[in-house]
Order: structure tokens, then C-alpha cells, then sequence
């Protein structure tokens, strides 16, 4: 239906093309509203800049090339690279498994592969680490690390094989290319978009991750970022090292958008779900099951299980138990509103991206993506710095911690909100134009209801990582309040385990529901529906 | 051939400008003011929180008067403090450790401290020009493993470890605030050269842990046999654990050397401070004989105030000969900072 609209809308349109572009530009409340967005991203960058200026040109080179940046360099990016990778390893097959496979249980394993985004790194850290030494260092943390993260591939991956039209699948079995030449050439390609964007994420998690990599001892950019805050709060060389991170998240950030183009060319027959054939894994079916029994034991079996102990046993035990309900207060009154102002905030980025307003429109929307790799704490103090300067009223108010929040995790919401917004074409509002409606009533009554799907994942992605947010809430948060994520650290800092574990439970209980939430809109988008029913032909809108 | 009309045109601009708008309305309806004039004493703490919770209960139930506390290491709360300056939110500042405050005092951010609060503890734990005081000691020590070290081995000076002969032994913690007086006092005792020298081998020789409690934690699990750190942390662990269980044990190096080293904890009121006089009654308090108990029934720490003991099993503080390093000397401790930076360790 909608290609009917759109040639309708071409044909129209077709005398004076570069007119209709203009006018199918968003309307002007849209781009006064990405100024809000483009601000608060710039802060921190700015806030870099100036601090890294003061250490002066010999003072950066200096600080870049001393043989502790060398030694920090060098630790950011094996982590980096071995954690994707791992994550992408183990994520891809555990959505071939659980997606293409004959495996039995599939429906369970695909809910056990996606219960670790409710474990945050730094408490599965924790478990890890109070079983002994060995796990602490480099390998440990690539390994917990892995572990953790490897469900930030595994579910937009299995959701694009899940969602992919098998047409193109039989035609390349009809020509005759056996089932491995088939999913080489005619399935990775199409998955790749969804594999990259998810190892992308998890990229940039590994150059902003404190807590669990202070806790197993590794130095990263990141961690000697916070060791330089610790020995003096507006230090240069801190400022520099920044700097240096920001570097690193440049590709990130523009990688992203370069998988999203290649996305676009399997936008037509996405509704098209038929049943498709499983492949057998015969012999391998074994191996198979014990990979995955592995994985979960790892990921699921060691962190719970630790902490189950430390809930039974120590001293410290039931020591502050009655703080709990105001931790979990607190983390419910801080992460459910900064969700909400993240996903609004992000709303007019999206838009300008989706429209293309530009190269400049291009580079703001990407910016979020660069300091996303940033630790939260970088952002925090660019805050406190601004906010006493410019708006004494409001520091040390929630206002500010929302602000960071908003500047932080961005780019989850426009992630999530774009894959639903790309799926609209512009045309659309130009028929709704035609039929007499302004700019902004064809924008309002068109694109956004269908940005609705892509609201309920940005909310939930943005509320898990809210939740366990802990840099920029230590420093920003009003006086006294305390989130469960806040006192799991400074608990297990003290090394109050036991003390620390009921704390580190809720906090993993209470992301249960984001993630319930996430994994419910990512495998099944309809809500309904299963895989091998026979499904009516719908636009993708709800 | 869509023209921009001007209604939309005004719709939009309206949208735009609700739209900013809306921003300031929720940042405000979200700034609810910090706090009034008059409202609870807001204290920024570095310290370890037991300690710090048992005296805020002691007091409100004292007094009446409620705390809010803002926890973080005492060397980013004295930070921004800074950045805070006349602004800051806070009415008095609980630090970890001496070289915060002197840094606070140095700026001109504290308030002098009532005559009767700092006759409490003994002059030389409390700034000169009194606008911090002493509440607790802590000393340096060392933990080893009772399983791979024979304490009679062990040097006779901590600048002993800095060599080849406990190569992979040493676990310490840069970015603590205590190792960092710790090299204050190797500088002023022993020299500048000598204390570089020693950070260089330690860097060489040694293993670097994230803090003193892990540090701890390593030797109580086998991990490393020796660490540099707080006596304290081996209490809690041992609390934690169970004295019968543990694994690790303190030593005491003694005779002046700085590988025993008192640090004090401590406290100051801000000149900014809204909720001054309750600030000061809070200091007051934290030297009280009341309050000193609160302090150290929750902490491994030594009481400044004559005739309040511990109840950890603590060396007496008397046999501890400690090196002959005051609070005052070690000051803001900016040149240890220098020299980390010169060894290579931050």
C-alpha cells in the first residue's frame, strides 16, 4: 500500500523535485527542538576541550606520550576487541542455535540467553571476583565481561534472522547453492547490520565500563580517568585522556550509521514471516547443547549463584537491610523520569537524521554516539562544572542528573527509535499533504504514530541502564539520595559483601522488567504471533 | 508547490517555542531548591560510612536535628568543594583523611572551629590555624599472609619492599589517599630522591590494586603475600570473615620508620555553611566522649579523645612508635601527587 503512496507521491512530486525536499523538511518546531539535544552533547565536548587546553600543547604531548597512556591505550583496546568479538562469537550462535536450528528448547534458551542484560557488569564483577583471585586482571574481565554482554548481539540478531523474508533463502536453494553457501552469501549479509549494530553497543560499553573493571583491577583509559578524579577533581591530564577516548569512539559512533544504510535494503518484505525450514544439527546436537548449557552456567549460573551465597552468609549481613526500600525509591524516582527526558530529548535527533537536513544535521545526530563511550563521570563533571557557573539554581538538583542522563544513553533511544521511524517513508506525509494537510498535521498524524514501536524498546533499553547507572548519579544526585546501584558500590567498596548482595539482588530483580519488556518487543514485534503461523499481511505498526 | 504557509508557519514557531520552553518548566519542576535555609544539616563525607551513620544517629537522637549525607572519597569531595567555592550546598565536610581539609583550609573555605570542640583532642592531630580537628587515628600497616610469611622476616623498613627480593609480594594502592601521605612521609623523613626511588621500585617490584581494601583482600585470599595499607581494613575483613577463619594477619613495622604512619580523620565546618551553628554543634559531637564511642564501636580506628578506648582488638596506640610525621607536615600532600606522576604510577 505504501508503494502505491509513494510512486503516487513521485510522480507528483516529479516536475520540481528539489521543491518537494524543502518542503518535506521538517517542520521548524523540530529543529528549534534538536537544538536542546545538540547543547547538552555539546557540553561535555567543550568541557574536554577547555580542560585538555589548560594542560597546553606541551603538557597533551607530553601526557599522550608517556609510557602509562601507552600502557592504558594498549588494555582499552584488547579489552574492547576481545570482548566484542567474543560477544559477537557467542551471541551469533546462540541466535543461529535458538533461530535456525532444531535445538530443543529453543524457547527457553532464548530466554535464558537474554536474562544476563538484567545482571549489571560490576555486580557480576562482584560475584566473579568473591570466588578468588584468578578471575581478576585482563582475562578475567574479557572473560565476565563476554559473558555479560554478549545478549546485546544475540537479541537484534535473532530478531533480523527471525524477521528475515525467506524468500530470497529458497531461491538461492533452488539455484542450486547447498544450505552453507546459502548462509553465507544470502543470510550473513542481511544479519550482519543487526550483528554489528549490537557489537557496536557493545564497544562502546567496554570504553566506558568502571565499576566492574575497578573491581577486577584492570587500568583502562576509563578507570585512570577516575583514578586522576580521585587524586584531584580538574586535573589536564584527566581532560587528555578523555580526549583520547573520544577518539576511540569515533568509529564507533560512525560505524553505527554505516550498518544502518546497509540495513535498508532488506526494509521490503519485513512482515512477510513464513515458516522456513530448520537446519538439523544431527551429530552436533551435543555439542550444542553443551555450549549453550556452558554459556548459561557462566552468564547465568555463576553470577546468581555467588550471589545467593553472599545473601546467606557474613557478618555484614542485614547490615542497613533497612535501607533498601529507600535505595529502590531512589533508583525508581531518578531512572523512570531520566528515561523519559532521555527518549524526548532524543525524539527531534531522530527526526533530523531520518529528513537529512544536512551534513551538519548528520554530525549532530552523531555526536551523541561520540560521547557515549564516555564515562559517565566525564559527563558528570562537565555538568557540575556548567551548572554552578551558569545556573547555581539548579545544581545538585535532580534537573542536572536527568541532564546527564540525557547526555549519556541518547543514543539507546535513537537507536531503537530510528528502526522504527526508517520503516515510514517521507512520501507518506507528501500524500498527506496533498490531501490538505499542513507540515506539521502530516508529520504529527503520519510519521510519529509510527514511532511508537520504537518507543517502547528506547524506554525500556534507556530505564535498564538508568537503573544501574552509578558515575554520574555518585556525583550529581541530590544529597542523601542513594540508588540501589550506589550502595552495591559503595558497600562492596568496603567489601561489606554480604552486606551489599540483597542491594545487588534487587537491582537485578528490578531490571527483570526492561528487559522483559525489550526482549518482548525485539523477538516478537507484533506481540503476537509465532514463528511458523501463518501471519496476516500488515504494515509494520504495531 | 506546498508552500509554508504562514499558519503553519506560526504553528510551528509556536511548537518550537512550547518546546523550549518546556525544557526550563521540567528542569524547574525538577529543582526542587536543595534544600531551605533551615533544613537538614547537609554534610559532605568521605569518610567510611559505618562510622559516619553510627555518629549521624548518636546526634539526631542528641539533638533532634537531621543530616543528609553526601558520600564520596574525601579527595573528590575536597574537589568540589573547590569548584563549589561560595555556592556550595554543603555545611561541613567529614574527610578520610587530613590532606582534604588542609587543602579546604589553604583555600580559605573553612570556618574556624569553636575553642572548646578543638581543646577536646590532642593540639597536634588539628590544624594550626584551627579550622579542622582530628576525630580518629589510623595507621599504616602491614598485612601479610600467615601461610606464606613468617613475620620475623618481614624488613626492617618499608623501603625495604621496593626490591628485587619481594618481587610479585607487594600489593599497594596508588590512588589512596593514606599512600599517598605514606610517600609524604618517606619524603620529608628519608628525601625526595629517596622517595621516588622507592615508588620506582615498588612500581618495578610490586603489584598495583585499586585500593587498600582490595589490597587486603588479595592477601587474605593468597593472591599476594604483603600489602601496604590501613589497619582498619584487615579489622573489617576479619569481622567479616570471622576472626577464627582468617587468613591474614597485621604487622607493625614501629621504630619511627614511615611504614608506620599515623593519619588522622577528621572534620571542618564550610564558611559557606547555611546551617552553621548545628555544623558546628555536629564537630563538637564528633569529639564528644558519646560521640567517639558511636565512632569507633563502628570503625577500626583510634579515638583522639583521651579516655575513650576501642573495642577492636587494636595494638595500643602507645606501642605503636610511630614515624615522627604530623598531620600538619603532610599538609595537602600535592608533592606526593608529583612524584606518582614521575614514578609512572598515576
Amino acid at each position: 500500500m505504501s508503494d502505491t503512496f509513494g510512486e503516487l507521491a513521485e510522480i507528483a512530486a516529479a516536475p520540481r523535485p528539489r521543491r518537494v525536499r524543502r518542503t518535506r523538511a521538517l517542520p521548524r518546531a523540530i529543529v528549534a527542538a534538536a537544538l536542546i539535544p545538540i547543547a547538552l552533547i555539546a557540553l561535555p565536548i567543550v568541557y574536554v576541550l577547555i580542560r585538555s587546553a589548560d594542560a597546553g600543547w606541551s603538557g597533551i604531548v607530553a601526557e599522550l606520550f608517556r609510557e602509562r597512556t601507552l600502557m592504558l591505550f594498549w588494555n582499552t583496546s584488547v579489552l574492547t576487541f576481545s570482548v566484542t568479538g567474543l560477544a559477537l562469537a557467542i551471541g551469533g550462535a546462540a541466535a543461529w542455535l535458538t533461530e535456525r536450528s532444531d535445538l530443543p528448547g529453543r524457547g527457553l534458551w532464548r530466554v535464558l540467553f537474554c536474562l544476563p542484560l538484567a545482571m549489571p557488569a560490576f555486580v557480576a564483577s562482584f560475584a566473579w571476583k568473591s570466588i578468588g583471585p584468578s578471575f581478576q586482571g585482563l582475562g578475567g574481565a574479557i572473560l565476565i565481561l563476554s559473558m555479560e554482554s554478549f545478549p546485546l548481539v544475540f537479541l537484534p540478531l535473532a530478531a533480523a534472522l527471525r524477521s528475515m523474508d525467506p524468500a530470497p533463502e529458497e531461491v538461492s536453494r533452488s539455484l542450486g547453492r547447498g544450505p552453507r553457501a546459502t548462509f553465507m552469501k544470502v543470510v550473513l549479509p542481511r544479519a550482519l547490520p543487526a550483528a554489528g549494530g549490537g557489537a557496536l553497543l557493545v564497544a562502546a560499553h567496554m570504553l566506558s565500563e568502571f565499576g566492574a573493571l575497578s573491581l577486577l583491577r584492570v587500568q583502562t583509559l576509563t578507570t585512570a580517568i577516575f583514578q586522576q578524579y580521585e587524586l584531584q577533581f580538574d586535573n589536564a591530564s584527566a581532560a587528555v585522556l578523555s580526549a583520547m577516548l573520544m577518539l576511540f569512539c569515533l568509529p564507533v559512533a560512525f560505524g553505527e550509521i554505516y550498518l544502518r544504510g546497509a540495513e535498508r535494503r532488506d526494509k521490503v518484505g519485513r512482515s512477510a514471516v513464513r515458516s522456513r525450514r530448520e537446519q538439523r544439527l544431527g551429530p552436533w546436537l551435543w555439542p550444542a547443547l553443551a555450549f549453550s548449557a556452558l554459556v548459561c552456567v557462566l552468564a547465568l549460573g555463576v553470577p546468581f549463584g555467588r550471589l545467593g551465597y553472599w545473601l546467606m552468609r557474613g557478618v555484614s549481613a542485614g547490615r542497613g537491610i533497612e535501607a533498601i526500600g529507600p535505595a529502590l525509591w531512589g533508583s525508581l524516582s531518578l531512572a523512570l523520569p531520566g528515561t523519559i527526558v532521555t527518549t524526548i530529548v532524543a525524539l527531534p535527533l531522530v527526526l533530523l537524521a531520518l529528513r537529512g537536513g544536512g551534513r551538519i544535521a548528520r554530525v549532530a545526530e552523531r555526536l551523541p554516539y561520540v560521547v557515549h563511550g564516555l564515562p559517565g563521570l566525564v559527563v558528570a563533571l562537565a555538568l557540575v562544572y556548567a551548572s554552578i557557573r551558569l545556573l547555581p539554581a539548579v545544581y545538585q538538583t535532580r534537573a542536572v542528573l536527568f541532564a546527564a542522563y540525557a547526555i549519556l544513553f541518547m543514543p539507546l533511544a535513537q537507536s531503537a527509535l530510528r528502526a522504527s521511524a526508517e520503516l515510514v517513508s517521507p512520501e507518506m506525509e507528501d500524500v498527506a499533504r496533498t490531501l490538505g494537510r499542513g507540515a506539521l498535521r502530516a508529520f504529527v498524524s503520519v510519521t510519529l504514530p509510527a514511532l511508537a514501536p520504537g518507543l517502547g524498546a528506547a524506554l525500556a533499553l534507556v530505564a535498564l541502564e538508568l537503573m544501574r547507572e552509578l558515575t554520574a548519579t555518585l556525583i550529581l544526585a541530590p544529597t542523601g539520595v542513594a540508588t540501589l546501584a550506589t550502595e552495591v558500590w559503595s558497600l562492596t567498596s568496603d567489601g561489606a559483601y554480604a552486606a551489599a548482595a540483597p542491594f545487588a539482588a534487587a537491582l537485578v530483580l528490578i531490571s527483570g522488567l526492561p528487559v522483559y519488556v525489550f526482549t518482548l518487543r525485539t523477538l516478537d514485534p507484533g506481540g503476537r504471533g509465532r514463528k511458523g503461523r501463518p501471519r496476516k499481511r500488515r504494515p509494520r505498526t504495531g | 508547490m506546498y508552500p509554508l504557509s504562514r499558519r503553519a508557519l506560526l504553528k510551528g514557531a509556536a511548537l518550537g517555542g512550547a518546546a523550549l520552553a518546556a525544557t526550563p518548566a521540567l528542569l524547574a519542576a525538577a529543582s526542587r531548591p536543595a534544600r531551605a535555609a533551615d533544613g537538614p544539616l547537609a554534610l559532605y563525607n568521605g569518610q567510611h560510612r559505618p562510622p559516619v551513620e553510627a555518629l549521624i544517629a548518636a546526634f539526631t537522637a542528641a539533638t533532634g536535628i537531621e543530616v543528609a549525607v553526601r558520600h564520596g572519597s574525601s579527595a573528590q569531595l575536597a574537589s568540589q568543594l573547590m569548584e563549589e567555592g561560595a555556592h556550595s550546598p554543603a555545611d561541613l565536610f567529614w574527610s578520610e583523611e587530613s590532606p582534604s581539609l588542609f587543602a579546604l583550609a589553604e583555600k580559605g573555605l573553612l570556618a574556624p572551629l569553636a575553642a572548646e570542640t578543638l581543646a577536646s583532642v590532642p593540639a597536634e592531630y588539628s590544624a594550626k590555624d584551627g579550622t579542622w580537628i582530628g576525630a580518629t587515628a589510623r595507621c599504616r600497616v602491614v598485612v601479610y599472609n600467615k601461610a606464606d610469611v613468617d613475620p620475623a622476616t618481614l624488613p626492617a623498613s618499608v623501603l625495604d619492599f621496593a626490591s628485587e627480593a619481594y618481587a610479585d609480594k607487594v600489593a599497594f594502592a596508588p590512588a589512596s589517599g593514606a599512600f599517598q601521605q605514606q610517600i609524604m612521609a618517606v619524603m620529608i623523613l628519608k628525601g625526595r630522591e629517596t622517595a621516588l626511588a622507592w615508588l620506582k621500585g615498588l612500581r618495578q617490584y610490586g603489584r598495583v590494586y585499586n585500593s587498600d581494601s582490595a589490597a587486603v583482600e588479595a592477601v587474605e585470599s593468597g593472591d599476594i603475600p604483603i600489602a601496604l595499607s590501613n589497619n582498619y581494613y584487615w579489622q573489617a575483613l576479619a569481622r567479616e570473615i570471622g576472626e577464627a577463619d582468617v587468613q591474614s594477619a597485621i604487622h607493625n613495622i614501629g621504630h619511627g620508620d614511615p611504614g608506620t604512619l599515623i593519619t588522622v580523620s577528621g572534620g571542618g565546618v564550610l564558611k559557606s555553611a547555611k546551617n552553621a551553628e548545628a555544623a558546628q554543634r555536629f564537630v563538637g559531637f564528633m569529639v564528644s566522649e558519646e560521640g567517639q564511642k558511636a565512632i569507633v564501636a563502628a570503625i577500626a580506628e583510634y579515638p583522639l579523645r583521651p579516655g575513650v578506648t576501642s573495642p577492636f582488638p587494636l595494638t595500643p596506640f602507645g606501642e605503636l612508635d610511630p614515624a615522627p610525621v604530623t598531620p600538619n607536615q603532610l599538609g595537602d600532600a600535592e608533592a606526593a601527587l608529583a612524584l606518582l606522576r614521575e614514578a609512572e604510577l598515576a
